[in-house]
């Protein structure tokens, strides 16, 4: 079975017959945006096999971000289009079935019979309302691993329990806004994009292996609940133990800390270019004085309680120098003595970074509705032993009804067919034109690599 | 020793970059080691310190981040060293990869090695930083005021840090699955940048590539609809964040109602990007239903309402958040020397008894109970 899913997906066989640690692990995904997907991509990467339930009337709002050149095109097609897509549900399979209906429930209870894990950001009410709480999955398939993703946690006996959660509006309730920016300034916030997203999902990764740990030693399943807004506060801990023992509460510091100096994001030459440094220590000052020369040399900077009492003054020395040198060379040549120092990457600059291009960070990955394929990043774990990989972008909707309810719910054709005649189940079918995105050539030239097949 | 790791010896050298995760994993019952030079790990020299209280357990980042671990004094490199490594399971630990990839001590061992750039590539050997994580993966760029330099998200959290040991801790429950599968271990290679690019992708490359469109900072508001980020009030600030054509008719509802501009209900509004293209209007209506609030009631009365609106808590904030406390997310850490600590317990909750909390060890406490062991 290994080597035929090996075959499958790489086009070849694998020796071992393994394709990535959890080849043998069977996940149900019904989630949005992007805390539950970023767990269950991470699973796809290492050989899960993840399929994601999805609905027409309730489609994710991945799915309604689609690119910006595709708004004049068939609107099923404008929905496939999402960069987000292809990137959070690289190698998922999409099943399209209403849940509304019973005898589409009875589907998914099929599927998730089988199921190692079944992962949801739904509410909490709505999973019930659809019959698939904990209790409902649990009564078909007691070894499964059940990990809920509220915003607020899937106890109704508590305060928030009914309250909205979007990604961006979590960041500041759990913290993170009041933290970012300068002191002197209005909370500047993390609006660009949402990590407790990805830390809850992070979380929801260690739970899933935690459960399946778990299930390997005892043979029971697990429900796990986790609230987006209990996962960001715990990294708080340090400053919340300050506010209990002396009343003090930690505030926004720009990009100071109390325990190194200097450290900031500087000016360059070329426009909105900067370049951030860190000195970590007495070792690194000596480096970056040396290198700035003059009055950066004062005796007064040297310990770090100089360096922290006359931060000001040192941003402008460094700025100063900064100003007539490129962020590039004013990296290259700190790192040259030692300190560390980087450009604050635009996009472009991401995507010509040495590490970035030589570590193949960005692939260009097989997609259905992409002749050429689509682009986005790898996964931060690779494990070279037992290597995962994408095989394919993530599906257009319901890209794999018929086989996954086949091979999966052990569905009959002709079950299948009545299904997708009543509504209840539907599919697509491979476009008659397949669509490029526009800079595809723009990837090709920076010689962007490309996973098989 | 319970749990559902139990049995599983991980051995941990590295700062902030694995302390928040591998916290979880030793209440999840892994035996987690952490080695120590002489003077104490780093964590134990940074403020905030409790207060009338100095020295190697004082440090709150310690106290924190090293509950239920075992603190194992060595020098690097000696023999003990090296027999405290061949027994473990697991080693995650910050490496410099100018000294060569880590050697396991055997084969079945899974090491997790961070490295700010990972093992391989030109730049390899650069020194990192979180401020350097955030730069280094676009994400920087995008935070902050437009009239001021970038800046990292929450700097002093340390967040990436944190990002990046949940990486190291899933990689290498991970590894540990390679075992069963293969009966072999294997050296994972865990860039810093790389975690920070994973969180990248809703102003990062894919995007870019598909529209070519510059993201750069822009304050605390998103560029792309209105309301759409925080707001002033009485006592802070808000967030209130309009997608879907409900919450805008429940948003343009309280507005007119506190306003009493009924221009805000016209049809027109409904979409998202028509709000934008009058950001200033829509901005001064929602600030004159903001200001003269407090952040608390325009968070409760906006969820009552369909709006999705959450207040700027502080840290203070957060310690008197009814949720929190009726959710019984708080506990107490009762600690050898600087009594009770007050924190976040468990982050996530399940149905069966997995969690299992201890201080922080102190400096060299299981020293000689574990070399004995080995």
């Amino acid at each position: 079975m290994h080597q035929f899913v090996a075959w499958l997906r790489r086009g070849c066989f694998v020796e071992g017959g393994i394709v990535g640690v959890l080849d043998d692990v069977f996940v149900v995904e019904l989630a949005i945006a992007i805390a539950a997907p970023s767990c269950a991509r991470a699973l796809a990467f290492h050989g899960a096999d993840v399929v994601k339930i999805e609905s027409r009337n309730n489609p994710d709002v991945m799915r309604l971000f689609g690119s910006v050149w595709a708004r004049e095109l068939d609107p099923a097609l404008y929905m496939d289009t999402s960069p987000y897509l292809g990137e959070m549900c690289a190698n998922k399979r999409s099943v399209g079935l209403d849940l509304k209906q019973p005898d589409g429930l009875a589907a998914a209870l099929a599927l998730l019979k089988s199921a190692d894990v079944f992962i949801t950001n739904y509410s909490t009410p709505a999973v019930r309302a659809l019959g698939l709480g904990y209790d409902d999955i649990a009564a078909v398939n007691p070894s499964i691993v059940y990990v809920a993703m509220p915003g607020f946690g899937s106890d109704p006996a508590q305060p928030y329990y009914e309250y909205l959660a979007w990604g961006p509006n979590q960041a500041p309730i759990v913290g993170l806004d009041a933290l970012t920016g300068y002191p002197d300034q209005e909370p500047a916030g993390i609006a660009t994009i949402a990590p407790p997203d990805y830390f809850a999902g992070l979380h929801a990764l260690t739970a899933v292996l935690t459960g399946l740990e778990h299930h390997e030693r005892t043979g029971e399943g697990s429900f796990v609940d986790i609230a987006q807004f209990e996962t960001s506060v715990s990294c708080l801990g340090p400053f919340l133990f300050d506010n209990a023992l002396t009343g003090r509460c930690e505030n926004r510091s720009g990009n100071r800390l109390s325990w190194l100096a200097p450290q900031g994001c500087y000016p360059c030459i070329g426009d909105d270019a900067w370049v951030a440094i860190t000195v970590v220590d007495d070792e690194g000052w000596t480096a970056l004085a040396a290198a700035i020369g003059g009055p950066a040399n004062d005796a007064r900077f040297g310990p770090l309680a100089g360096r922290l009492a006359h931060h000001d003054e040192l941003d402008e020395l460094i700025g100063a120098w900064t100003s007539a040198r490129t962020a590039a060379g004013v990296a290259a040549t700190l790192q040259n003595a030692g300190v560390a120092a980087y450009e604050v990457l635009d996009n472009v600059g991401v995507l010509h970074d040495p590490q970035v291009r030589d570590r193949h960070w960005f692939q260009r990955v097989a997609s259905m509705r992409f002749a050429d394929g689509d682009v986005f990043g790898s996964h931060p774990i690779q494990l070279p032993e037992t290597p995962g990989s994408w095989w394919r972008a993530g599906p257009s909707m319901a890209e794999d009804t018929v086989e996954v309810l086949t091979t999966r719910a052990g569905l009959a054709l002709i079950e299948i067919d009545s299904l997708i005649a009543s509504g209840t189940a539907f599919t697509t079918t491979q476009p008659e034109q397949r669509l490029s995105r526009p800079y595809i050539d723009y990837a090709d030239a920076l010689g962007i690599h490309r996973t098989a097949p | 020793m319970t749990g559902p790791w139990s049995g599983v010896r991980v051995v941990e050298q590295a700062g902030l970059t694995g302390a928040y995760a591998t916290r979880i994993w030793a209440a999840l019952g892994a035996h987690v080691i952490v080695v120590e030079p002489p003077d104490g790990h780093p964590l134990r020299r940074l403020p905030p310190f409790a207060p009338g209280h100095a020295g190697a357990e004082s440090s709150l980042w310690w106290a924190f981040f090293a509950q239920g671990k075992h603190s194992v004094v060595v020098e690097a490199g000696s023999d003990e060293h090296a027999h405290i490594l061949a027994s473990a399971d697991v080693v995650i630990g910050d490496v410099d990869p100018a000294l060569g990839p880590p050697q396991p001590a055997h084969d079945r061992q899974v090491v997790v090695a961070i490295s700010p750039f990972g093992l391989s590539g030109p730049r390899q050997h650069w020194k990192g930083s979180e401020l350097i994580a955030w730069a280094s993966s676009g994400l920087a760029y995008t935070f902050g005021f437009p009239d001021r330099p970038p800046v990292a998200a929450a700097t002093p959290v340390q967040f990436a840090a944190h990002v990046t040991s949940l990486y190291a801790v899933s990689a290498a429950m991970l590894g540990l699955r390679g075992v069963r599968r293969t009966g072999r271990g294997q050296v994972i290679d865990l860039s810093m940048q790389e975690c920070c690019l994973s969180l990248a992708p809703e102003t990062g490359v894919p995007l870019f590539l598909d529209d070519r469109v510059h993201r750069s900072r822009h304050g605390n508001r998103r560029a792309v609809s209105r309301p759409w980020g925080l707001y002033p009030c009485a006592d802070g600030f808000v967030s209130i964040l309009i997608v879907q054509p409900a919450h805008w008719r429940a948003m343009a509802n309280w507005i007119a109602e506190a306003t009493g501009v009924d221009a805000v209900l016209d049809d027109a509004f409904n979409e998202m990007h028509v709000r934008w293209e009058v950001s200033d209007f829509i901005d001064d209506l929602t600030e004159q239903l903001t200001r003269p609030r407090t952040k608390l009631e325009m968070f409760i009365e906006g969820q009552r309402r369909g709006i999705p609106t959450t207040p700027v808590n502080t840290v203070a904030d957060l310690r008197n958040d009814p949720h929190l406390a009726s959710a019984g997310f708080w506990r107490d850490d009762e600690h050898p020397t600087l009594g009770t600590l007050t924190g976040p317990g468990a982050p996530f909750r399940v149905n069966h008894d997995w969690w299992q909390w201890a201080s922080a060890p102190q400096l060299g406490e299981h020293t000689a109970e574990e070399l004995a062991a080995v």
